[in-house]
């Protein structure tokens, strides 16, 4: 049984906080003006395409680069006093480099010794279910376990914010499910988890809310329900007898037969109109697919790219 | 209209040769600058110091300093400019090329197959053996065209164009060795720093052996042994002699084909020695990150302080043959007296003028710690650490108090060292003074740090640099000044203008108290732009 801390994380506060976050290298407009809210126990979902500027946010979050304009806060903390706010929150970042000569075991102990405090019987029951060797030197870990370290020294910590910069791009599967199951009882503690990542399944499976980050600008933050309700619906329906007339109803699109008495249409927005229509054919099976976040993902990005 | 399909003709030797030259190019240019702007300075000043008497009896002085004999060797040819040269500047320039030989040959080798980079090149046509043979040719014409330069910059002393060959065909001949022992090294063992270490190690063993062999008669045979012993034996404006060359040409073609037959035996990414896969956790000084920083330290600091106690425990060795020598040489004590370097004929005199040079390794040792602290940010090991409640000035103040640490360890050692050494062939030697010695080098080991914190903060790219800058910088601006009879305050830009022959002299202390100042300018300098900057990586 894991202790749950909630006085380490106060409920009343953002777990963290940017405005008019901005971060230019010469011409380039790496961040633009993001303002960003994620609530304290909130699970956090970070998404964009490569170069969208996720890992610079990240950076700015931890004082490691300083923001051009605007100004970042973890659970009340400056994100510029670094003392103070890396007591408040552990980190992964996307590329993990070690010291070579260190063992795994060293490495996570020194982590422990200079970080915000460690559960040290959590981070071993960490070691054994990622699966990491600690006894090897840290050149001859790949990728994946260079990756497990960080996670279990940040998931061992009982710090309040956790930040994690495409955690998972080097775990395989089954090391996927354990890294779910770390961060849904991080959850469970209180702990505020503030993930970027592009395994889209991965988001919408352990994310309360995300937020889209495009050229440096945030497009979007909703939850994922809500955002799945802004998207459209794929129906499929099978008939008997005519064809129902479903062009012309609001919102729908896209109709088109896919075999003997089957159509299929997406649907935006209230069904209503199109089930009356239905409602007059002679249905004999109706399925209502929701999008996956990667479809939706897939047309706001293939959308913005027409223009 | 008609479609053109344009086709990149794929020339894959070609591409790798291009990518190693890009890599190197601006060293290489640098290291090949200095080559020839070295003996050309020297050689432009030699008719003008010769008209001089006063200048006459400083380099007579100069070539008595058994400080400047022990590093440059025995001036044979000091008769003419090119001989001259050859002993003023030739030792300067062999270990340059031959250290820059060896870190270009294993940075852009082992160091790019360590960062990953090489999966890529290997993944097409070429194999391993040819990638590392057409990486190593390419740094290898940096030597042969120092070489070159050096040669045609001597050609115009006078009229001996074999000694000018000689002593140009000896410094390629150098720098290919050094390229072929980093080569092989970069396929033994599996990590970059090691390659380096041990090829740095062989080099420093052959300057060592070849000391030894000038300094003591019996031993002169182990002059054969080393780089450094084969070109002086090839003796350039004294005999010009080609069977040294031609065996340390032979010993790099050697080491080269055993560095391809290595490369052909190994795997990508590792090397013919197998790093251990598994071993007990050690968790000694992982409590902070102040204890981090000397326990990164040790290992470097280990191999450091052999290389300098081994040197001056030969200078103790040897001091009281030396001093003996030069006893009964009046003339020879006087004329160096009146250039300042008094008293050589006794031992603390005799130290006094070897301790200054200690500011050298210990300067350049606190610029790479202070580097390789860099390049832990570079390649993103900081992150880690930066992600910890830590301040930025706590992490860089943690790696300067190890760093300070291990010079003070350095110069204790050589000071000890060297009281071993006088005292075992039976010299009268107080440790007190030896210890006096070494540590009046200490503001210019400040300086050399203060400067590498500077660039830190402003110049993350160039910390070797500026931290050698001080004390290796400033030897050869005071040996070029005083070559070149450059005018006073040139050479009272240098550091060791201000530095008293302790243990002979009480301790200057306005000069060490302004070094220390300065240093402690460019240290806060340099600390409050870290603090500020982004970190790379």
């Amino acid at each position: 049984m894991i202790h749950v801390d909630r006085k380490a994380c106060p409920l009343t506060d953002s777990a963290l906080r940017t405005v008019g976050l901005t971060k230019r290298y010469g011409r380039l407009m790496a961040v633009d003006d993001l303002t960003l809210e994620v609530a304290a126990g909130e699970v956090f979902g970070f998404l964009g395409p490569n170069g969208a500027g996720k890992s610079t946010t990240i950076r700015m979050l931890l004082g490691l680069i300083r923001p051009t304009a605007g100004r970042a806060s973890v659970v009340g903390v400056d994100a510029a006093d670094v003392t103070r706010a890396h007591q408040v929150l552990a980190y992964v970042p996307g590329d993990v480099a070690l010291w070579p000569h260190l063992t795994g075991a060293e490495i996570l102990h020194l982590l422990a010794r200079i970080g915000p405090g460690t559960d040290l019987a959590y981070q071993d029951e960490l070691i054994e279910r990622f699966v990491l060797d600690p006894s090897k030197p840290a050149r001859t870990y790949s990728t994946g376990n260079r990756q497990k370290v960080a996670l279990v020294a940040a998931f061992a910590t009982r710090a309040p914010l956790l930040v994690l910069d495409e955690p998972t791009s080097g775990l395989d599967p089954l090391m996927e499910r354990e890294f779910r199951t770390a961060v849904t009882q991080a959850r469970d503690r209180g702990q505020t988890v503030f993930l970027s990542s592009h395994q889209l399944a991965e988001v919408q499976a352990i994310c309360d809310r995300v937020g889209i980050l495009r050229a440096g600008r945030l497009v979007e933050v909703a939850s994922v329900a809500r955002l799945r309700a802004l998207q459209r619906a794929e129906v499929t329906v099978a008939f008997t007898g005519t064809p129902p007339a479903l062009s012309a109803v609001p919102g729908v699109e896209t109709v088109e037969a896919i075999g003997d008495g089957q159509l299929r249409f997406f649907l935006t927005g209230p069904p209503a109109p199109a089930l009356s229509v239905l409602a007059e054919a002679d249905v004999t099976a109706l399925t209502v697919r929701e999008p996956s976040l990667e479809e939706i993902f897939l047309d706001y990005y293939g959308a913005e790219a027409a223009r | 209209m008609t479609n053109f399909a344009f086709t990149l003709r794929a020339a894959p030797g070609q591409a790798i040769s291009r990518l190693a030259l890009r890599q190197i190019r601006r060293g290489g240019l640098l290291v090949l600058a200095f080559a020839a702007a070295m003996p050309a300075i020297v050689v432009g000043g030699y008719d003008s110091m010769m008209s001089d008497p006063a200048a006459v009896a400083s380099l007579d002085a100069l070539a008595g300093n058994p400080a400047i004999r022990t590093l440059f060797g025995d001036p044979v040819a000091l008769g003419e400019a090119g001989g001259f040269t050859v002993w003023r500047v030739g030792t300067v320039v062999a270990v340059v090329l031959g250290v820059w030989s060896t870190l270009a040959t294993t940075r852009i080798t082992r160091g790019e197959e360590d960062a990953g980079r090489w999966g890529v090149l290997l993944a097409g046509r070429v194999r391993l053996r040819d990638v590392v043979g057409r990486h190593v040719v390419v740094v290898a014409l940096v030597p042969l065209a120092a070489g070159l330069a050096a040669a045609t910059a001597l050609s115009s002393a006078g009229p001996d164009r074999a000694g000018a060959a000689v002593y140009g065909a000896g410094l390629a001949a150098l720098g290919l060795f050094a390229v072929a022992v980093a080569t092989l090294a970069a396929q033994i063992f599996p990590a970059r720093a090691a390659a380096t270490g041990v090829t740095i190690a062989v080099l420093g063993a052959g300057l060592l052996a070849r000391m030894i062999g000038d300094g003591l008669t019996a031993l002169g045979w182990l002059r054969w042994l080393s780089p450094f012993g084969l070109i002086e034996l090839s003796a350039p404006y004294a005999g010009n002699h080609p069977l040294p060359l031609l065996i340390l040409l032979t010993a790099a073609i050697l080491v080269y084909g055993a560095a391809l037959a290595a490369a052909d035996r190994r795997d990508v990414g590792g090397g013919l020695t197998a790093p251990a896969t598994g071993r007990p956790a050690r968790l000694r000084l992982l409590a902070t990150v102040e204890a981090f920083a000397v326990r990164r330290m040790l290992a470097p600091l280990a191999g450091w302080s052999a290389g300098v106690s081994a040197y001056f425990l030969l200078i103790g060795i040897t001091s009281i043959s030396v001093t003996d020598f030069l006893a009964d040489n009046a003339a020879f004590v006087d004329a160096a007296a009146q250039a300042g370097f008094t008293e050589l004929d006794r031992v603390e005199g005799f130290t006094a003028a070897i301790f200054a040079l200690l500011a050298l390794p210990v300067g350049a040792f606190t610029a790479v710690r202070m580097a390789a602290f860099v390049a832990a940010e570079f390649d993103r090991r900081l992150i880690m650490l930066a992600a910890q409640p830590l301040s930025r000035l706590r992490l860089l103040t943690a790696e300067l108090t190890a760093t300070i640490g291990g010079a003070l360890v350095l110069v204790t050692s050589a000071a000890i060292a060297t009281w071993v050494g006088v005292t075992v062939v039976g010299g009268d030697f107080a440790l007190s003074a030896a210890l006096q010695g070494t540590w009046n080098t200490l503001p210019i080991v400040l300086l050399s740090a203060g400067a590498a914190i500077l660039a830190t903060g402003i110049a993350p790219g160039a910390v070797t640099a500026f931290g050698c800058l001080p004390a290796t910088g400033g030897f050869l601006l005071k040996v070029t000044a005083d070559s070149a009879a450059a005018p006073t305050w040139v050479a009272n830009l240098s550091p060791f203008a201000h530095l008293a022959p302790v243990p002979l002299a009480a301790v200057d202390w306005r000069g060490a108290l302004v070094m220390t100042g300065l240093a402690g300018v460019l240290t806060t300098t340099g600390a409050a732009a870290y603090r500020r900057r982004d970190l790379r990586g």
